[in-house]
């Protein structure tokens, strides 16, 4: 189990909390469970409801979703300071994705109601740690165009359809 | 010095596999698109919608061939070997297993060809790479489902079940020779009549005891017109050997014969009659109308049976049924007016010049019925009319005619 000071030297190196000053980041440490994973576990399933983001401590995840059967997509791979779930902080839908751990995984987890307290406490903190959440929104839906491009390629490739002649 | 432009890397997918459907356990798998791309089964147009000739001039010894597709009316000049993969393209074979074909026949491969044949032959709208069917995938999807599992590994069994040979030209030389030939003689047209008037007398006087002669079957009607079913689909085979044989009269060549399971349940006998095209007309429809008319005989001469049988015995109801089953048989054959692209209809189409008749009329009576398309009558709009309109009240007819043949038999 790794100790507070632990945790505040791993979230100083994270992204997501650069903008957030060490007061801040210890509350902010304050709120955090700390959540084992082992390899080939499934976190949680795309459809599942909740409403934790996690921070990926130690270890590697999968993202993906469902295709057909049991084949999914792999649509990310994340490793330490890397974040995801974040969707369920805002709205109530149901998880968008499945999470499988690729090695065994320690996982940081914020709560709705801490990030609620957070916010309400201290709100420097909490519009730094926004802010740092909407550049990585807006690099994850860059992605996702990247992503929508290339599966479109792989199917051209793969049979070989001649678009620009038709 | 900056590097030349290199070719973009080919796309590739990240795929997770469950070990199971509940478990945690799972492996993740990277699907280049160039290994999809070699597995790919492409499947060529029918053989009812092409055509293959070879053309008559030749450049450096070179052979060439003209491939046509009858329902767009599109020409391709293809090369000997584009032929070869051509004819690989038969939606069981994958694009790795027509390049080793190639390999073992040319001595040499270019990795070129197959793309550039691929790219043409989608452009002529001659190829589909999609070769599963709306049924398997519907399977797929539920394949969770034990039973859709089931028929999922059942069709796929069934899919791979082809008998056939490309050797079989020999076998139709002897057949036509030892007997075969006599199908075509004016002999043969005339005996082949007789029977057909025979029959139709037998079946006429057979027709006010019908009560009575299917009363044979006895408790289990639909069991016994089931068994004549299955009797007629060994029928079907002699229909496709006597197609073999009028290819042999015209002096053409039958590249397959054989049997499989259409769709992956419909069991067929098949014959590729595709060098007929190269023949004269009067060949196309002599070798279209010879298949047909072994069910005209095999009808009468269940007729003559029937007739002949003990009154309500087993045996006249089946052999009157079997006789039904063959006369439909001939019709649905030879009429060309039922939606479906059998003997009559490639006739039909043959003598109208119209190749795509069946596909033009729906898309004109369907544009019609949206008002999408102008309601001027030429000749051409009113063979489209009057083709979709005799198709649909003869499918009606048939479909009928068959419930009442059902319903009066139980």
């Amino acid at each position: 189990m790794a100790t507070s000071a632990d945790t505040l030297t791993f979230l100083r190196s994270v992204r997501l909390f650069r903008n957030v000053d060490d007061t801040d980041l210890v509350t902010f440490a304050g709120s955090l469970r700390e959540s084992p994973l082992r390899r080939g576990q499934v976190l949680f399933r795309e459809g599942d409801h909740g409403d934790e983001m996690f921070l990926v401590r130690a270890g590697s995840i999968v993202i993906s979703k469902a295709v057909t059967g049991r084949v999914e997509q792999v649509l990310a791979r994340m490793g330490p300071g890397d974040f995801f779930g974040e969707m369920a902080l805002f709205d109530r839908s149901p998880r968008s994705a499945t999470i499988q751990a690729d090695t065994d995984v320690t996982l940081l987890v914020l709560d709705r109601g801490s990030l609620a307290r957070l916010t309400e406490d201290s709100p420097r903190a909490a519009a730094a740690f926004f802010q740092s959440l909407v550049h990585v929104f807006i690099e994850r839906l860059r992605a996702s165009g990247d992503l929508v491009a290339e599966v479109t390629r792989w199917g051209l490739e793969a049979t070989g359809l001649d678009v620009e002649s038709r | 010095m900056s590097d030349p432009v290199s070719a973009p890397r080919r796309a590739k997918l990240e795929l997770l596999v469950r070990k199971d459907d509940s478990g945690d356990g799972f492996e993740v798998r990277e699907i280049g698109s160039a290994v999809a791309f070699i597995r790919s089964r492409p499947q060529r147009v029918p053989a009812s919608s092409f055509e293959l000739a070879e053309v008559a001039s030749r450049v450096d010894g070179q052979r060439s061939f003209i491939l046509k597709n009858t329902a767009t009316d599109r020409f391709l000049l293809i090369t000997e070997p584009e032929r070869f993969l051509w004819e690989q393209m038969d939606g069981a074979r994958s694009l790795q297993e027509i390049a080793t074909a190639y390999v073992i026949r040319y001595g040499e491969f270019d990795f070129d060809i197959i793309p550039q044949l691929i790219r043409k032959l989608q452009r002529a709208q001659l190829l589909t790479l999609t070769t599963t069917s709306r049924l398997r995938q519907a399977l797929a999807r539920n394949r969770r489902r034990p039973m859709a599992k089931m028929a999922e590994s059942a069709l796929t069994v069934l899919e791979r079940i082809n008998v056939s040979s490309r050797n079989v030209q020999p076998v139709f030389r002897r057949a036509y020779r030892f007997g075969g030939f006599l199908l075509f003689t004016p002999a043969g047209v005339v005996l082949c009549a007789m029977l057909a008037i025979v029959g139709l007398a037998a079946g006429l006087k057979l027709w006010p005891d019908a009560e009575r002669v299917v009363s044979g079957f006895g408790k289990s009607p639909l069991m016994a017109i089931l068994s004549v079913k299955l009797l007629f689909l060994v029928t079907v085979a002699a229909h496709q050997v006597v197609h073999g044989l009028a290819l042999v009269h015209y002096g053409r060549r039958v590249r397959e014969f054989g049997f499989t399971f259409l769709h992956g349940f419909v069991p067929t006998f098949y014959i590729d009659v595709t060098d007929i095209f190269m023949g004269s007309r009067r060949a196309r429809v002599v070798t279209a109308v010879s298949g047909a008319v072994v069910h005209l005989v095999l009808g009468s001469l269940w007729f003559l049976v029937a007739l002949r049988a003990t009154p309500g015995s087993f045996l006249q109801a089946f052999a009157a049924a079997s006789g039904m089953i063959q006369w439909q048989a001939f019709v649905v054959a030879l009429y060309p007016f039922c939606f479906i692209e059998m003997d009559g209809y490639h006739v039909l189409v043959d003598v109208l010049g119209i190749p795509t008749l069946k596909q033009d009329a729906m898309h004109y009576v369907s544009a019609l019925l949206r008002g999408a398309a102008a309601r001027r009558f030429t000749r051409q709009e009113a063979l489209y009319v009057g083709y979709v309109f005799v198709s649909a009240v003869s499918v009606a007819a048939f479909i009928a005619f068959n419930v009442w043949l059902v319903v009066h038999a139980s």
